[in-house]
């Protein structure tokens, strides 16, 4: 299937840490990294989303938040936000 | 227990206005459903009932409503001939209520008491009649005694209190505006869900965040998915939510997205340079140990090279020769890659894919093709048509726009198609533009079987007309008894006037032709002894042309000087694919099966600029400049498309080296 062999790609490319898919609750559905980290994550940024969303919207409510990257020291986190769920995929370029 | 509270017999209603106490009259009973929300009943009695023997009858009203909201209503409905109606009015007597009841025993006059109950009657009456002014009888008032009190408890049913918090936000508003024609599709299954919490409807339209089990946090307009979700049950587990999710198509999209993010990373230097903008080093990566810092050196001018920045490749085409690239016309960074074996042992189906630098891992489009690809070439008007010629001779268009793409029109139908691969395939728009603004273009393609073909699209097909047949000039001496054609290899349009194209031939004669005449050549140009792989006008300078054939070398031509003005050759290898710059007007590259070789008149014409082999082992095929950097793309037999990036290329020797960072 088209979509399970771009997420084989995605987790090959160079520097890829790991992928999770969480629903609109907030709950992991889909993970490659371990269970804490997933956990910690799919939290921590569920409220990041709806804070930028809600920021987003609140400025213009006909606009969406479409994609958001989280750039830091050591990788990054892009974040790519739907109604129902959001993907999260964390890369550490200089890998 | 029992309810033991007493009935009242009638509700006296002391906030009655008084003044309607005199009138009475007679409400329909039956009028209205209005008796049902009236509390207040207000009595009018026309006498107050005695306390004592005398019970008259009475007449008990009760208007079941408001006076004064009757009143009103009727305001309306009054009109002059009804005021002067006769109205009768009916009065009726209600039953006699008896209060006490102690009915006298009878007793006989001959019985024996009967004396004694004769006198006691007789002493009554007397009292009777004495009782007023007696003595004996004085008036005395009694208090009645106050009944027993009873206590009774009764319990309601408790007051749940819930504290209910919302946050109301612009977009909220929004949503809750827009959603009424949203749910209109919703609305249906969740009547029959009304068994669920409404915590879910309610949290659903942004209000403050529950972390409550069941609360959903989804803010914006109202999910139906979400719901179904919900209303499927707790029984949906996470297995089926992903399932969901990874069929839907705006997941592909987000991955799709997410990829060329993550890939912008991994390359972001190389499409920096690409691009010519200025690399920045990541401050937040770690230098690693042993790279020496490069800086530049602006005092003495560095040689000119090629730096590699990437190269398309991917599992698909690995193995497969690159045959031929096309740039999109109207987005210069989409390119079209062909890919099919050259030689007829290795008869692979072909395969057409489309690149974009946002991914250099994956092609956008893959199209595969029922034989080797010769040659493609991107429409100007439909820039999303793509006519592709193949090794079988079958010419196809195919459209890149949609992902599930469909073949536009095959040439497998049409009866004077090319039975020969398809060397050459352009597209050329013409001058003459007497409508209008868009140029009428045309598709024109050169075959080994000698024919050069002209086609257009008619009744869901290809047709075509002959152009020109390559007739072999041959000497008088020698009668060809085979064909009397020659294969075409390659052509060209002049950039200015596209009546004239130049053909090259596997002969290793290039013939100049005329769209208007197809019986004769306009001139031949002798050189070559060898199948003439490439012929390219150049752009910039006017009627300028090179060639390059398999007998190794590269000729430069001037249109009407039949002999060439200028010979290059380097290496004793076939040159396979030869392009002008399209900004320097002294620049060419050419790709040998060994190396790539970038000249520059300017500087010299006996040797290359610069010179890149081939990796070990592989060859390489075709060659293409970038049209808006300075970078050049070599295809090989592998299938990769190496980009290159021309450095230190000086332009012309008076003006200024452009030196580049690093």
């Amino acid at each position: 299937m088209l979509i399970e062999e771009t997420l084989k790609r995605i987790q090959s490319q160079k520097g890829v840490q790991g992928i999770i898919i969480v629903n609109s609750e907030g709950i992991p559905i889909k993970t490659t990294l371990d269970n804490s980290s997933t956990v910690q994550y799919a939290g921590l940024i569920h409220q990041l989303v709806m804070k930028a969303r809600s920021t987003v919207r609140d400025i213009d409510p006909q606009n969406d938040l479409t994609f958001l990257r989280v750039r830091s020291k050591k990788n990054e986190i892009m974040i790519a936000p739907d109604k129902d769920y959001f993907l999260i995929v964390i890369q550490n370029p200089s890998d | 227990g029992n309810d033991v509270t007493p009935q009242v017999l009638y509700q006296a209603d002391p906030a009655a206005v008084q003044a309607k106490a005199s009138r009475f009259f007679m409400d329909e009973i039956s009028a209205g459903g209005s008796a049902s929300d009236q509390t207040t009943t207000t009595g009018s009695f026309t006498m107050p009932f005695s306390r004592y023997h005398s019970i008259t009858p009475f007449l008990f009203f009760c208007s079941l409503s408001d006076v004064q909201g009757k009143r009103d209503a009727m305001k309306e409905l009054v009109t002059e001939d009804m005021l002067k109606e006769v109205i009768e009015v009916y009065i009726s007597e209600t039953d006699s209520i008896s209060l006490l009841d102690i009915p006298s025993t009878f007793v006989s006059v001959d019985a024996h008491d009967a004396e004694a109950i004769i006198e006691r009657n007789n002493q009554y009456a007397e009292v009777c009649r004495n009782r007023m002014g007696n003595d004996k009888y004085v008036d005395r008032s009694m208090q009645t005694l106050n009944g027993e009190a009873k206590n009774k408890q009764v319990q309601s049913d408790s007051i749940v209190m819930v504290d209910t918090a919302a946050t109301v936000t612009a977009w909220d508003m929004y949503d809750t505006y827009i959603s009424p024609e949203q749910d209109e599709t919703v609305c249906v299954p969740q009547a029959e869900r009304a068994d669920y919490p409404e915590v879910a409807v309610d949290t659903s339209r942004g209000a403050e965040k529950n972390m409550s089990v069941g609360s959903s946090t989804s803010t914006g307009s109202v999910a139906s998915s979400l719901k179904e979700q919900e209303a499927l049950g707790n029984g949906l587990n996470a297995e089926s939510e992903l399932q969901l999710i990874m069929l839907s198509e705006k997941f592909q999209h987000l991955l799709l997205v997410t990829e060329r993010s993550i890939l912008g990373n991994v390359f972001q230097p190389k499409l920096a340079a690409y691009r010519e903008l200025p690399i920045l080093e990541d401050s937040d990566i770690p230098m690693k140990p042993g790279t020496v810092e490069q800086r530049e050196d602006t005092e003495s001018p560095r040689p000119p090279a090629v730096e590699c920045l990437w190269a398309f490749s991917c599992e698909l085409s690995r193995g497969r020769s690159v045959s031929s690239m096309a740039w999109n016309k109207k987005y210069p960074d989409l390119l079209a890659v062909g890919y099919g074996e050259l030689d007829s042992s290795n008869q692979k189906p072909g395969l057409v894919c489309c690149w974009s630098h946002k991914n250099p891992t994956w092609p956008e489009r893959v199209i595969y093709c029922d034989s080797a690809v010769t040659s493609l070439d991107f429409s100007f008007n439909n820039p999303s048509q793509l006519a592709v010629g193949m090794q079988d001779g079958s010419l196809v268009i195919y459209n890149v726009q949609s992902r599930n793409q469909l073949c536009v029109v095959s040439s497998s139908e049409c009866t004077n198609k090319h039975l020969a691969p398809v060397w050459q395939i352009r597209w050329t728009q013409q001058d003459l533009s007497l409508t209008g603004e868009e140029k009428l273009e045309a598709l024109y393609t050169v075959a080994a079987d000698g024919k050069i073909c002209k086609w257009f699209i008619c009744n869901n097909g290809l047709d075509c007309i002959e152009l020109m047949k390559l007739k072999k000039i041959h000497n008088t001496k020698k009668k060809s008894v085979l064909s009397a054609l020659s294969p075409g290899l390659c052509f060209d349009f002049h950039p200015r006037d596209s009546s004239i194209y130049l053909v090259g031939t596997w002969e290793g004669l290039i013939h100049k032709c005329s769209s208007s005449n197809s019986q004769q050549f306009l001139e031949t140009y002798r050189k070559h002894f060898c199948p003439v792989n490439c012929i390219i006008w150049c752009p910039l300078i006017p009627d300028v042309f090179l060639s390059c054939s398999s007998d190794w070398t590269i000729q430069l031509w001037k249109q009407d000087h039949l002999n060439p003005v200028l010979g290059f050759s380097s290496t004793q290898k076939a040159v396979c694919d030869i392009k002008w710059s399209p900004k320097c007007a002294t620049v060419f590259g050419a790709v040998n099966e060994g190396q790539l070789e970038i000249w520059d008149l300017n500087s010299s014409i006996l040797d290359p600029v610069i010179v890149q082999p081939a990796a070990p082992g592989v060859k390489m095929t075709s060659l293409l400049f970038a049209t808006q950097t300075d970078c050049v793309l070599v295809g090989d037999s592998d299938g990769q498309v190496t980009v290159y990036q021309l450095k230190n290329l000086s332009v012309g020797k008076n003006s200024q080296v452009k030196l580049r960072n690093r």
